[in-house]
């Protein structure tokens, strides 16, 4: 059996992408308005638009409906401290003035169209919508310094149309798209950390267990009987208060609570084997106990525990995004679960932003069932008869 | 003087729970260098009383001595030492090998447990005791779960046996699942081992086997002793009714097989001759449990029958 | 007469078990195949029977009288199976659903088979089970309350339950002590006369086929060597496979 199918690819392509987040910049940033709708689901609203002024002035065409917002940013340096001088932005038939720059040698810009001072400014009410405003008309717009002095332009003209990306935007203006990429190390790392923890808990413990027997075995199985009667997620949601949320919170307490499977199956295993007429042998030949755990048995229970642990991450994923959903995880943490857990917190589901839900969900689903065929995988290599089922 | 090299002295071994004892006063004493046979069929007790003479099991009564210490009073570091002079081959050809080895690194692992530093000479060693039994080298290096048929793994668990040189070699149904014309080559490799002074105490169903292998035996009932002898008389004149039993069970070439057996179902708890449930005769003497009689210097009977060696 | 005529089989991973064998069993007559490990002679069994894995390869002819087997539709050869030939597995432990007492194995081979009302089954079975030597009562019994030898007669009479004209018995006493392997000898032994039955028996081992078997077939490497009246083969076998496995069995009886 090739080990290159369609769920190991797809798993190595999400590890690579895992790896290459810090490439994808600050997550948590506005980077539209809020809510902004995915470019190729709008038809109606023009393209966003962003230009970027290093001259006087810029000039560029507008033929489709209002803008959603528009803003400036960038600086203005004059030669010499200006007289006069104010950044304005002209239209097919009327000039607005927006920023006095007048009396400063430097000049920060940082206009908003949603800023309130910029409404007073205009000689407009503090509830009307700027943009629809000023780019009421279709045609040609520039924008310009007017001054007495030479000055040097470095601005950014923003126009914002609420469409934006390939995912649209958030209520706080993240691009989903990157948030969704983002997610991905998320999952992987609750997933694979918390699994690997537990699976290594649960072998080592049950091979404890089975092969030692007696008291060792009594007390280690009663363990895993509290354990499993203790359900995770009041205690989760008491540990978020005591310790606060966070990534490692999250795979302690996954990891606590779900070596017990493991541990049953693998002393289940180590009984058996432990009946085997070589171990008997071994151990008239004076054999140490850890020789013949870690020699034979650790080897043979080896796809059983993989089997596990691919097993394992699919539901170590769910129960972070179970837990994000819940709103129990840290607020910057760009998990699947938590972008759940704010589309429905911020009315997503209602009013209809499908493109808000449907990433991570096909995400948390997809990397779900990946791991599934790969653990389903392990399984036949670990039992022959699903090896016979699976090639007929 | 030969020293003994194992004895077991009214052994008996009950499990908890079970009525029936999986073993009852079972005596026999072997010496450096001698064969022994242990013949009997599935019940009989013969694993269990191989796994006592290990150490394995503890007895429920009786005694057992291994190189002239007794068992019970030895422990720890002394008890290791004796054991490994012995090597055990166990029944199942499946499970008597880890599956995860190799052949090679199963035949070699003995070596490691025991004596670490050999194990360069080790590796050679096992190569060659593989070849001699017909592995090839090919499959010296797949892993045994890979599937291997059961009379190879036989081979393979003989060689495993063999490569620390016991004194003492413990066999049960070695030859089981070979056919035929390779049952000789292990028979002949054993013969090689036996004439350097090996011991051996060889568990067998086949009475021609037991023949073929050891000079003296012991027939074994439902953990009972029925009859010891040289396996040659066991087999040429069978005083007990089991022993006659199984000689006339015996396939011979081109003869028909007429076995006389009468089976009855005994009453549990019943504490006379256990072979009253096969046996043709069966006289109400035989509710009391015949005592082990002891006829010529080397053989013994335990059958109120055997009172006298008939004929035929 | 059961005749198998240039059978050739090969499993789905490539492997050529069975070259070109040829077989005739004669109805009230035990014909003992034998051969070594990988000889190819359980193969030769299932093959005939249409029963090898998916994906296997089969050719040559089978007669059962004078129905050609592998011309019949699938339907047809399933009612061949049983009815006119049964088969008795090796491992008496497979035969048997451990956890359905034996009647309801019976009744369920016979229901498939046979369309009697569950009182005529029931009748029938009890007859069957006094046939191999097994008591009525047996009936109520689950494979793990019995021993080896009285699964193997179980499996036996179930085989019986149909009135086949031929029976294949693969490795019928493996695993048995030699007292059993005796009984159950002697057991095909008077089936095969009380009801003019042809048995074919599968074994490995030569000198229990001498003493039961009327005749023998050798088979080595998939091929089916030599086949004789089974003293004459042993008195004077021809083939070289055949000496070799005569003169090993002779080394050891004496």
């Amino acid at each position: 059996m090739s080990f290159w199918r369609l769920d190991t690819l797809f798993l190595a392509f999400l590890s690579l992408l895992a790896l290459l987040t810090p490439l994808l910049g600050p997550v948590n940033e506005a980077v539209a308005p809020p809510f902004c709708k995915p470019l190729w689901l709008d038809h109606e609203s023009g393209k966003p638009l962003s230009l970027n002024a290093k001259d006087n002035s810029l000039s560029f065409t507008w033929e489709s409906k209002p803008p959603k917002t528009f803003s400036v940013k960038g600086t203005v340096t004059f030669e010499d401290v200006p007289k006069s001088a104010s950044l304005l932005l002209a239209g097919p038939s009327k000039t607005y003035k927006l920023v006095d720059l007048a009396g400063y040698r430097n000049f920060d810009v940082d206009i908003d169209s949603r800023d309130v001072p910029l409404k007073l400014f205009l000689g407009l009410s503090p509830f009307v919508d700027v943009s629809s405003v000023i780019f009421s008309e279709r045609g040609a717009y520039s924008l310009f310094i007017a001054s007495d002095v030479k000055a040097h332009v470095d601005l950014n003209l923003n126009i914002y149309t609420g469409k934006w990306g390939i995912f649209g935007t958030d209520q706080r203006g993240r691009d989903v798209f990157r948030l969704t990429l983002a997610g991905i190390r998320i999952s992987l790392l609750v997933g694979i950390f918390a699994t690997l923890i537990a699976s290594t808990l649960g072998m080592g413990l049950g091979l404890f267990a089975g092969y030692l027997g007696g008291l060792a075995d009594s007390s280690i199985m009663r363990g895993v009987d509290v354990l499993l009667a203790i359900p995770t997620l009041p205690i989760l949601v008491v540990i978020s208060g005591v310790w606060g949320r966070g990534l490692w919170q999250i795979v302690f307490v996954l990891s606590i609570f779900s070596w017990m499977g493991t541990a049953r199956v693998v002393r289940s295993l180590t009984l058996s084997l432990r009946e085997a007429p070589y171990v008997e042998g071994l151990r008239a030949l004076g054999a140490p106990t850890g020789y013949i755990l870690a020699r034979h048995f650790i080897p043979e229970a080896m796809p059983l525990l993989l089997a596990q642990m691919a097993l394992g991450v699919p539901g170590a994923i769910l129960a972070e995004a179970g837990l994000s959903f819940l709103g129990l995880s840290d607020p910057l943490m760009p998990s699947w679960g938590r972008m759940l857990h704010e589309a429905q917190v911020f009315g997503a589901f209602t009013s209809g932003a499908w493109w808000l839900i449907f990433p991570p969900g096909l995400g948390i689903a997809s990397i779900c069932l990946a791991f599934i065929s790969v653990g389903r995988r392990f399984e036949e290599m670990a039992d022959p008869r699903l090896r016979e089922m699976a090639e007929r | 003087m030969t020293e003994e090299v194992a004895s077991v002295e009214s052994l008996t071994l009950t499990f908890d729970k079970i009525d029936a004892p999986a073993l009852a006063d079972v005596s026999f004493c072997l010496n450096e260098g001698e064969s022994l046979a242990l013949v009997g069929e599935s019940g009989s007790g013969k694993t269990s009383l191989l796994r006592l003479l290990l150490g394995l099991l503890r007895p429920t009564r009786g005694k057992v001595r291994l190189f002239g210490q007794p068992l019970d009073d030895v422990g720890g570091e002394e008890l290791r030492r004796i054991r490994r002079k012995c090597s055990y081959i166990p029944q199942d050809p499946f499970g008597g090998l880890p599956p995860t080895l190799s052949p090679l690194q199963a035949v070699v692992e003995p070596l490691i447990v025991t004596r670490p530093n050999l194990k360069y000479e080790g590796t050679n060693k096992a190569k060659e005791l593989l070849s001699d039994l017909g592995i090839e080298e090919a499959l010296w290096n797949r892993k045994l779960v890979q599937g291997f048929s059961g009379g190879q793994r036989q081979r393979i668990m003989l060689a495993r046996a063999l490569i620390t040189d016991p004194k003492l070699l413990l066999a049960d149904e070695p030859t089981s699942m070979q056919d035929v014309s390779t049952r000789m080559d292990l028979i002949n490799l054993l013969k090689v081992y036996l004439k350097n002074g090996m011991s051996m105490i060889f568990v067998t169903h086949d009475l021609l086997l037991a023949k073929a292998m050891t000079l003296r035996g012991i027939v074994l009932y439902r953990g009972r002793m029925c009859e010891t002898g040289p396996t040659h008389l066991l087999l040429r004149d069978p005083l007990h009714p089991y022993t006659k039993a199984l000689v006339s069970a015996l396939p011979k070439l081109g003869k028909p097989i007429e076995v006389k057996v009468k089976r009855r179902p005994l009453p549990v708890g019943f504490k006379g001759c256990p072979y009253l449930a096969l046996c043709p005769y069966g006289f109400d003497r035989c509710k009391d449990l015949p005592p082990m009689k002891q006829l010529s210097d080397a053989r013994s009977v335990a059958c109120f029958m055997g009172d006298t060696s008939q004929g035929t | 007469m059961m005749r198998i005529s240039s059978l050739s089989a090969t499993y789905p991973n490539g492997f050529n078990a069975v070259k070109k064998a040829d077989l005739k069993l004669s109805s009230g007559e035990i014909l003992a195949l034998v051969g070594e490990s990988g000889s190819g002679k359980s193969t030769l069994i299932y093959a005939s029977l249409g029963l090898l894995p998916k994906g296997s390869s089969v050719s040559g002819k089978v007669f059962f009288d004078d129905i050609e087997f592998f011309a019949l539709p699938k339907e047809g050869q399933r009612k061949i199976r049983w009815k006119k030939v049964s088969l008795v597995l090796q491992g008496t432990m497979s035969s048997f659903t451990p956890v359905l007492t034996i009647k309801r194995q019976f009744l369920e081979a016979m229901e498939e088979h046979l369309s009697l009302t569950p009182g005529e089954a029931m009748a029938k079975a009890v007859e069957l089970l006094e046939e191999v030597g097994l008591e009525g009562n047996f009936l109520a019994r689950y494979p793990h309350e019995m021993s080896g030898g009285q699964k193997q007669r179980c499996a036996i009479a179930m085989a019986l339950c149909c009135d086949p004209d031929y029976l294949l018995a693969d490795e019928p006493t493996t695993a048995l002590d030699v007292i059993t392997q005796a009984e159950i000898m002697n057991l095909l032994k008077g089936i095969a006369k009380r009801r003019n039955m042809g048995i074919l028996m599968v074994t490995h081992d030569l000198a229990l086929a001498s003493s039961t078997a009327d005749e023998i077939c050798v088979m080595y490497q998939g091929c089916t060597i030599e086949t004789e009246r089974s003293d004459i083969i042993i008195k004077s076998p021809k083939q070289p496979h055949t000496i070799a496995l005569v003169r090993s069995l002779s080394m050891m009886e004496e």
